[in-house]
């Protein structure tokens, strides 16, 4: 990311130069992405609200996580009225003077026009109220609003993870472009922005400074820090750093930031992107709250922890040198500690082994050998070693770097926060792209709470929902064209279909500006995805089928019974025509169909005996059926799902067992 | 042609005031045949008012065919071109005498030529098959009986029932090449009442006999919707009552006409045929331009006669009711039969009866496409639904007249009337490709070839771009002198 914006900064700086002339304008970083902050997904005010929550979050995760700590996150959005936000920058309300100076003023004609209309509602409402139907509450006017009525949040993020050292709090919040998490490995940040970019968001729509808590381990005093940030230095811009006392020993970060937002709108976009991320972060605890200017609105929702297990922190990697390209080289060389060309390509790479770089540097041609110092390499001989590492065959590289969520926890994920009838998991094996090494889970769930008939994908990247650009992503397409779900007994449109599918990787092939979904143009993605997919739907089927045939059982007498009456009928039906043609001497039948003949003559035999036969027979083959399915599958009718109980402490007296056939139960003597 | 015209309405217009007048109000299709049975002014109405309703038809088509004309807007040049290459192939026509006689060498080798008599017994096969016969009413009731008696007693005995249903399913169709249709191998499946799975079709099928036992008793005919109709709470839907028939004609042994159960009519035979329809003698030269409906019950159908040189197959109604109003067969002495799409079984059974009785080579007109030469197959080699009958329904060595796809090139039909082949259109050509009907005869084979190649179809239609009576009175008549058929 680092070159690229390195890449985009001069041409702007010589597209500036041609329009005005010779003056020659130095771009910061964070002047770059203040003009192209939809790069960062901060297109729009709703947007931006939902950016900068979800910036934050990842950073407590992440914070949490690095030192194994069980993440608990606060997150609070705070709605602020216009005067409160005049106050807090200590401005005076101002009342309107001239009303014909505002963009809302309502001239005489409108104004008719809406008392018109507002008059023909209330008729039609009226009537319908008389006819009996519900009234829908339109009553709720909502009046346009005017330029400028800009709407402000306050969000709040709280965690319990690492905390930032006294001193680096303004150069970690307050540089765009400096981050701690630049090395490859498994990230959830998609720029290395983070709080920064909240930071020039607040500081263009507000102006108002963040402030900062901090507390690092053991550590005995909170660091409280007010800063903003320099848009043209690129350099923090500190008011106030100072040490306060921290008597209940907390550690972690708050970082609290006002913003210009836009709740309505985009208020299920971020519930939504909370419950996610509690599903696939179900070791973590979260707490949302939306305090409104009304308390009416208020919100307020907690996911509870559902587990202990935290998935290991990603490690950090070498490249594959199949994945480099001639300017990370560069960098590789000017950073490495490594001395001569052999023990650099031994050592800063995966999947080169002493041995293979030797024959590599062998490869290369006479002017290379094993012990000439790497950082006197010319440029020519970059580029050829660049050349080699893209024809080469090497080693494909380990996962082991990869901190993929787990089956375990993300079944617990989907069970916690969906409540599905049937779920299933599955964890694929590490795959690679482009030298990338790669890992796809899947899981999948039938029914369920606040869930929608049809499939509902939730698509996670590095262990963060991915909610815009749903219609490109490779999960959705997987999902909806390439998966025959009539084949595993699921009904794409009535059935409640939860479809999850995060994967992880140390390169998540984003596509779009705003990184918000995965292309379907990878190959070794997509298959990954639809064999994940598919595996959970064949441990899915045989569950359904099970449910189906337990059903079945109980139906088969019924519908069976159905049509007893119908078939009687038309046997009857045909003996009584038979019986009629022997009465009058017109056929002759054999001796057996005659006796039986006869006896329908005399109404010994009518339909009832065979409605009565029938019905025996049916009940006779139900019986053996369902013997013959207890015999198969025990006597449950729905699939077995194990259940675990805690064992208790030992310092229980226990006075009688009860014995039944599936367990011994004690009672407390003692109570 | 204006004689009949006005003689048709007129006469529709009677009947259809002596229907309202009797009170019969003539809806459905499949009411007409009760009404030639039992109406007093006899089924020469009926076919008038068939004709009116065939007339409103042609009429749309003529008329979606001339807007679609006045709207192609092309540069004044290609209509031209068309018209000149149009009257060279007209230049090329010898005359009709000299076409004629052409045509007569090949109706007389037709007439010589004997037909294979050979018959699935003869040939030993290594699996056995299963083939239906002609049955009386008496014959069938008895089957029915025995079956019911079996029931009743497996019944009273309290074992249930069940019946042994051949299957007709593909994968127990088998093509044979000596005799060149599809027939069925001998598999059967049991369905028994106690199981959820064939419930349904057992009692149907137990009803079903019931319905077709009284047919038998009093002797009459229905239409697979009065059939229907009898149960509809139990049928629900036509056609799973239609296919219980198929499979309780197969497990009877009978065709499906002996069941007395016909389809309503839909194929129309004109040209030069004389026939005697139960005691009624009918001139298909007479029938104006809608023809005759082929009647369902191929039973009444006597002493076939015709003057006719050949039989012209056609596929579709537009087609068959230019070829009729063109009087084609006055010019070329045929008869033009046609069952308006995939054909039905009384179509195929008339066909069949005429080219065995008259002995004459019969032509088929079909669209380029994989539809057309799948209902060639039809009528040749049998469709898999009702293969168990496949030796009464089929006709071999039915000859491939146009539009062949090499036709396209050949009479250089238009591009804008040509049409890209659909990825299904391709598929069911690839797959036909397969097929060994097509396989057996090279020339076929290689003329889809060149269909799946070139992605291009057409219809019979597309001729019309060279004007309305192009079909009538170039296409035919120089495939008829060229003797380009295949």
């Amino acid at each position: 990311m680092a070159s690229e914006k390195e890449r985009a900064t001069p041409s702007r700086k010589s597209k500036a130069s041609k329009s005005k002339d010779s003056i020659l304008k130095q771009k910061s970083p964070a002047e770059f992405f203040s003009e192209n902050k939809n790069i960062a997904g901060f297109d729009n005010p709703g947007k931006s609200l939902y950016t900068t929550v979800r910036e934050l979050v990842e950073n407590a995760l992440d914070s949490a996580e690095s030192i194994a700590k069980l993440p608990v996150i606060e997150v609070t959005i705070e709605e602020i009225s216009k005067s409160k936000f005049n106050s807090m920058i200590g401005l005076l309300d101002r009342e309107r003077l001239d009303e014909e100076l505002y963009g809302d003023y309502e001239t005489e004609k409108a104004r008719e026009k809406r008392l018109a209309k507002e008059a023909r509602e209330q008729e039609k409402q009226a009537k319908a109220a008389a006819a009996g139907k519900k009234v829908k509450d339109s009553n709720a006017v909502k009046l346009g609003k005017g330029r400028g009525e800009a709407l402000f949040y306050k969000v709040t993020c709280k965690d319990n993870g690492r905390g930032m050292p006294n001193d680096d709090i303004p150069n970690m919040l307050g540089r765009v472009l400096s981050g701690t998490k630049y090395g490859l490995k498994q990230t959830r940040g998609k720029f290395g922005l983070g709080a920064k970019m909240a930071l020039i968001w607040s500081k263009m729509s507000t102006g108002l400074p963040i402030d900062i808590w901090s507390a690092t381990r053991g550590q005995s005093f909170i660091s409280y820090c007010r800063l903003d940030i320099n848009i043209h230095k690129n350099v923090p811009n500190v008011h106030i750093h100072e040490k306060r006392s921290n008597e209940e020993g907390w550690h972690g970060a708050e970082i609290q930031v006002t913003i210009e937002g836009n709740w309505t709108t985009y208020r299920s976009k971020i519930i939504n992107y909370m419950r996610q991320m509690a599903v696939i972060t179900p070791y973590a605890q979260f707490l949302f709250r939306f305090v409104a200017a009304t308390p009416d609105k208020n919100i307020s929702i907690r996911f509870a922890r559902r587990t202990n297990v935290m998935p290991p922190a990603p490690a950090e990697t070498k490249y594959h040198p199949s994945a480099v390209d001639l300017l990370l080289i560069k960098r590789l060389i000017a950073e490495t500690l490594k001395q001569n060309l052999l023990q650099f390509l031994q050592h800063e790479f995966t999947s080169i082994s002493k041995f293979y770089a030797e024959r590599l540097i062998g490869e290369m041609g006479p002017e290379f050998t094993p012990k000439m110092p790497v950082k006197s390499l010319t440029a020519q001989q970059l580029v050829r070693i660049h050349q080699l590492f893209r024809q080469a065959k090497f080693g494909e590289p380990t996962g082991e770097c990869l901190s993929p969520a787990g089956e375990y926890n993300l079944r617990l994920g989907i069970m916690k926060e969906l409540h599905p009838d049937m779920v299933a998991t599955y964890q694929g094996s590490v795959q690679v792209f482009e030298g990338h090494p790669f890992l796809v889970e899947a899981g999948l769930s039938l029914g369920g709470r606040d869930v929608k008939p049809g499939l509902n994908i939730f698509r996670f990247a590095n262990r963060i929902p991915l909610l815009f650009e749903q219609g490109g992503d490779v999960v959705t397409r997987t999902a909806t064209k390439r998966i025959n779900w009539n084949s595993y007994k699921i009904n794409q449109v009535q059935d409640k279909i939860g479809v999850f599918v995060s994967i992880v990787s140390t390169k998540i092939p984003f596509k779009g500006t705003g990184k918000e979904y995965i292309g379907d143009d990878i190959k070794e993605i997509a298959s990954a995805v639809k064999s994940a997919i598919q595996q959970c739907c064949i441990q899915l089927k045989s569950k359904i089928v099970r449910q189906q045939q337990a059903h079945d059982r109980q139906q088969r007498k019924r519908n069976l019974s159905k049509y007893i009456p119908d078939v009687s009928r038309a046997i009857y039906g045909v003996l009584m025509e038979m019986a009629d043609g022997q009465k009058s001497k017109k056929v002759k039948y054999d001796d057996d169909a005659d006796d039986l003949l006869k006896k329908v003559a005399l109404h010994q035999i009518t339909e009832s005996t065979f409605i009565q036969k029938l019905g025996q027979h049916v009940e006779q083959v139900d019986a053996e059926m369902a013997l013959e399915y207890a015999t198969q599958s025990g006597m449950v009718d729905t699939a077995r799902e194990p259940i675990y109980l805690r064992t208790l402490e030992s310092d229980y007296k226990f006075a009688l067992e009860l014995h039944n056939p599936v367990c011994v139960m004690k009672l407390f003597s003692d109570f | 042609m204006n004689v009949p015209f006005t003689h048709f309405y007129g006469s529709c217009l009677a009947l259809a005031f002596a229907g309202y007048k009797d009170g019969i109000l003539v809806d459905k299709q499949e009411e007409f045949q009760v009404l030639a049975l039992h109406h007093p002014l006899g089924f020469s109405c009926r076919v008038s008012i068939l004709l009116l309703m065939a007339d409103k038809r042609k009429r749309a088509t003529a008329e979606n065919d001339s807007d679609e004309d006045d709207n192609g807007e092309q540069p004044m040049e290609a209509p031209r071109k068309q018209a000149q290459a149009a009257l060279a192939f007209r230049k090329r026509l010898k005359p009709d005498n000299a076409i004629l006689a052409t045509v007569r060498k090949i109706a007389d080798s037709a007439k010589s030529y004997k037909p294979q008599t050979q018959s699935l017994a003869d040939l030993n096969l290594p699996n056995a098959c299963k083939e239906v016969v002609d049955l009386s009413c008496a014959s069938v009731m008895a089957e029915i009986e025995k079956t019911i008696i079996n029931i009743a007693r497996s019944i009273l005995g309290g074992n249930g029932f069940g019946y042994s249903v051949p299957s007709r399913s593909s994968a127990n169709q088998l093509y044979v090449q000596e005799l060149d249709r599809i027939v069925l191998k001998d598999k059967a499946s049991f369905r028994p009442f106690a199981n959820m799975a064939s419930v349904r079709k057992t009692t149907i099928t137990t009803r079903i006999l019931q319905l077709v036992h009284q047919l038998c008793k009093k002797q009459i005919h229905v239409t697979k919707r009065d059939l229907f109709y009898t149960d509809v709470k139990l049928f629900q839907e036509q056609g799973q009552s239609d296919s219980v028939l198929d499979d309780v004609s197969c497990m009877l042994g009978c065709t499906r006409s002996s069941l007395n159960v016909v389809a309503s009519e839909k194929g129309v035979v004109v040209g030069r045929l004389v026939f005697v329809e139960d005691g009624d003698r009918i001139d298909c030269t007479k029938m104006g331009v809608g023809g005759k409906a082929i009647p369902p019950n191929i039973d009444k159908v006597k002493d076939m006669e015709s003057d006719a040189l050949f039989i012209l197959l056609v596929e579709k109604d537009a087609a068959f009711m230019r070829l009729a109003e063109d009087r084609f067969y006055n010019r070329f002495p045929c008869v033009i039969i046609t069952a308006k799409g995939q054909p039905d079984v009384a179509t195929r059974l008339f066909l069949k009866k005429m080219k065995t009785d008259l002995k004459l080579p019969v032509l088929g007109l079909v669209d380029s496409d994989p539809y057309g030469l799948k209902i060639l197959s039809v009528y040749m080699s049998g469709s898999k639904n009702m293969s168990y009958d496949s030796s009464n329904l089929t006709t071999p060595d039915i000859k491939w007249l146009g539009v062949r796809p090499s036709d396209l090139n050949k009479y250089k039909i238009p591009e804008q009337c040509r049409l890209p082949m659909t990825d299904q259109d391709i598929k069911t050509g690839k797959d036909l490709l397969e097929e060994d009907f097509i396989k057996k005869d090279p020339n076929w084979h290689k003329e889809l070839e060149v269909m799946v190649k070139t992605k291009e179809k057409a219809e019979i239609q597309a001729l019309s771009s060279f004007g309305f009576q192009y079909l009538s009175e170039v296409y035919l008549p120089m495939k008829l002198q060229e003797r380009d058929w295949i």
